[in-house]
């Protein structure tokens, strides 16, 4: 039956990740958004660098069309999304990870949707894989450059402890 | 080389790298992330003993970045100890440098050294990606140089061969691709359009004296992109150069056919409501790096990117019967040359204030996708074929409605309800037997507590007429999910397949588990028992046997 036997691989394992995340909390969590050219829906390329410039507060969504917790933070933002640009003049920018295979159902479902944020496309995984984000929705909140915020995961109610934040940051 | 002092000098490396802050001095910049997936595997009483080697089995991967002003470079350590998870490709074995990489970029050009991740159009000609849960890394080793003279151009060229496991498959891969902004060129205001043109190349000598074999195969791809106002559309078009067949991996040396393929997408999006169709045409467009692969089934040495294309469902009982694409040319077990449909989305927001649309709005998705085998008269003894029909629909091997109807009643309550009809062709499809008309039925409710605390909970019922033992006739399945506050929640899953004739089969397949999250790590663990059948992510597909165990799973970033 379950006669859980800890393995030297296992402890060889633990032990490595045990020291690297020990490490890694040793020196500055990741602080600054990657240089990469991201394409707008309008097939325009940005630099990522130039969204959160001039301190503009910033929020970036990594999502995607087959993702259900990622839409669901979509759609609670953008019920607020109105009131939250008023009072902090955050941004959102939602990233689609979606692959060849779904990235032509970014723009209906963006629109069917009626999202009015900005949206851009990470087709190749290529920002998903700077950021080292193995799941989404991954949030980030980003100023002058600067990860200043990141969530990973979305539970309903968790944009009111974004909310939070940004009000935090916008300062 | 004792990888784990290697691993253990890579971690030293940010000490190096940020030890002189203070001076203000630039030193680049390191980051990095981990992702852990363990399993330990037991026996169960229901479902029979663990056979397989090594109960506790580890898939980790150390990703590390650094960036020195336009330089970067990466390395990623993966280790497979004291084995893969189940039925991950054998190759991932071990320990050792799966990827690593250095180059330099600045707004012109960017060139790598190493192995890199490249994507052409679609990437219906070339796609190089990485995905940890269906064990796919085909990353190119070699050397990758993209050109981009003004906003409106970019030139790339390639060369390299295809990571496989901790090596490299046999045959090398060329590739060029140009990016070309016609609408900017020409200076049209509202219109949209751009050209894509690839060449991509495998070139892999094989033993072969009959003069129709070239060790080269050539493919060419052309594409057009457009959109004005509300309406865009793209087409592609790839030809598949001749090459040698390959039949259940073996080569079948005096064999000789080309492939192509057609793609074409048509879109509509205003605000409330979005559509869009795509068509695909795919013949013997299985494209690999290494010919005597093109049986594998792990997914492994595909130089291009050819995923089912129909809708990726969110559910245990959606996800029974997935569609994977058709693309090869066989003559054994069954002919197939290809295959030939396309599906359909339709977004719909009925606004809110409305009698459908409530207070809050509804939220409508549809899709239809069909897909059917090309038309051709074949002759399986002398391996030959010919189309009859450029556009025919053959047998059908897929069929599916789908609508989700996603609903808020008030602040508290949400709920999403989602049918799915699909006719299954088992014996294309998968090789097997039978055909299968199946309907899905599933109603989910949140419930916002205060507090960031909330409840979901899922019902679903699967009608079905599949006849296979392992999955016959009718399931029902149920989910119930905590979240204590963002960072900690709580899951109960199952699916049951109370309908099986064979009582010995109507098993539960139950998930029990939580997940804590805070900011850029996750944890994750559960206890259950796992269908076996396969496991699809963006509609590439991996067999995992039936199995019952521990997983634990840890990412986190820096």
């Amino acid at each position: 039956m379950l006669k859980i036997n800890l393995t030297p691989y296992l402890m060889k394992t633990l032990i490595t990740l045990f020291l690297s995340l020990s490490f890694s909390t040793l020196f500055y969590a990741q602080e600054v958004m990657p240089k990469m050219q991201l394409e707008t829906l309008s097939g325009k390329d940005i630099s990522l660098q130039s969204i959160s410039d001039n301190d503009q507060l910033v929020i970036v969504s990594l999502w995607a069309t087959w993702c259900v917790p990622c839409k669901n933070e979509l759609d609670a933002i953008s019920e607020v999304y109105d009131d939250w640009t008023d009072e902090t003049n955050v941004k959102l920018y939602a990233i689609s990870v979606d692959d060849s295979r779904t990235v032509k159902r970014v723009k209906p479902l963006v629109s069917g949707k009626g999202w009015e944020f900005d949206i851009l496309l990470d087709t190749n995984s290529d920002l998903k894989r700077q950021l080292n984000a193995p799941t989404i929705p991954l949030t980030l909140l980003v100023k002058n450059n600067k990860i200043l915020y990141r969530h990973s995961g979305y539970t309903p109610g968790s944009e009111d402890e974004l909310y939070e934040k940004i009000l935090e940051f916008s300062k | 080389m004792n990888h784990y002092k290697f691993i253990a000098a890579m971690l030293c490396v940010p000490f190096f790298a940020l030890s002189q802050e203070d001076d203000k001095k630039d030193y680049g910049k390191l980051s990095g992330g981990i992702e852990s997936n363990s399993q330990y595997y037991v026996d169960d009483p229901k479902t029979g003993d663990f056979t397989e080697e090594d109960h506790f089995r580890s898939n980790n991967y150390l990703r590390l970045n650094y960036d020195y002003k336009s330089w970067f470079a990466h390395i990623q350590v993966e280790s497979y100890e004291p084995n893969a998870l189940l039925n991950l490709y054998p190759e991932f074995q071990g320990t050792g440098i799966g990827t690593f990489a250095v180059g330099y970029r600045n707004e012109k050009i960017e060139a790598t050294l190493g192995h890199f991740y490249e994507q052409f159009g679609s990437g219906l000609i070339l796609r190089s990606w990485e995905d940890r849960q269906l064990g796919i890394n085909n990353s190119i080793r070699g050397a990758n140089v993209k050109y981009r003279p003004t906003n409106t151009l970019e030139f790339s060229a390639l060369y390299g061969r295809q990571r496989d496991g901790f090596s490299v498959s046999d045959g090398s891969i060329f590739g060029f691709n140009a990016e070309i902004g016609l609408s900017s060129l020409f200076n049209f205001e509202t219109t949209g359009l751009d050209l894509g043109l690839s060449y991509v190349g495998r070139d892999e000598d094989l033993d072969i004296d009959n003069p129709n074999f070239e060790s080269l195969t050539n493919s060419f791809s052309a594409r057009l992109d457009f959109s004005e106002g509300n309406i865009y559309s793209s087409i592609e078009y790839i030809k598949k150069g001749e090459d040698v067949y390959a039949e259940l991996g073996n080569i079948i040396d005096d064999r000789y056919f080309d492939g192509s393929a057609v793609l074409f997408n048509f879109g509509y999006a205003q605000s409330g409501l979005g559509i869009d169709a795509t068509f695909r045409r795919m013949e013997n467009m299985a494209f690999f790096s290494q010919r005597d692969q093109s049986a594998n089934v792990f997914n492994q040495n595909f130089i291009n990117f050819i995923p089912g294309l129909t809708k990726q469902h969110d559910y245990g009982l959606t996800n029974i019967y997935v569609y994977q694409s058709q693309p090869r040319l066989t003559f054994n077990p069954l002919f197939k040359s290809g295959e030939i449909g396309g599906q359909i989305d339709i977004f719909y927001n009925i606004k809110r204030g409305t009698t459908l649309g409530g207070k809050y709005g509804t939220k409508l998705a549809f899709n239809f996708a069909t897909w059917s085998g090309l038309k051709g008269d074949f002759n399986v003894n002398d391996r030959t074929y010919e189309d009859t029909e450029f556009f025919g629909f053959g047998e059908k091997y897929f069929e599916e409605f789908s609508l989700d109807i996603k609903k808020k009643w008030s602040p508290k309550w949400s709920s999403i309800f989602s049918v799915v009809n699909t006719f299954y062709n088992a014996r294309f499809v998968e090789d097997r037997i039978g055909e299968v008309n199946a309907t899905a039925i599933v109603g989910e409710v949140t419930h916002k507590l205060g507090g960031g605390k909330s409840v979901r909970m899922e019902l679903s019922h699967l009608f079905s007429d599949d006849q296979l033992s392992e999955r016959a006739e009718d399931w029902a399945g149920g989910t119930i999910e905590f979240n204590l506050n963002p960072r900690i929640s709580f899951f109960a899953t199952d699916i049951y397949n109370y309908g099986n004739p064979d009582a010995d089969r109507q098993i539960h397949y139950y998930t029990v588990g939580g997940s804590f999250t805070k900011g850029a790590t996750r944890i994750g663990a559960s206890y259950g028992r796992q269908r076996g059948g396969l496991v699809c992510v963006g509609g590439i597909c991996r067999f995992v046997p039936e199995n019952t165990g521990f997983t634990l799973n840890l990412s986190t970033s820096f």
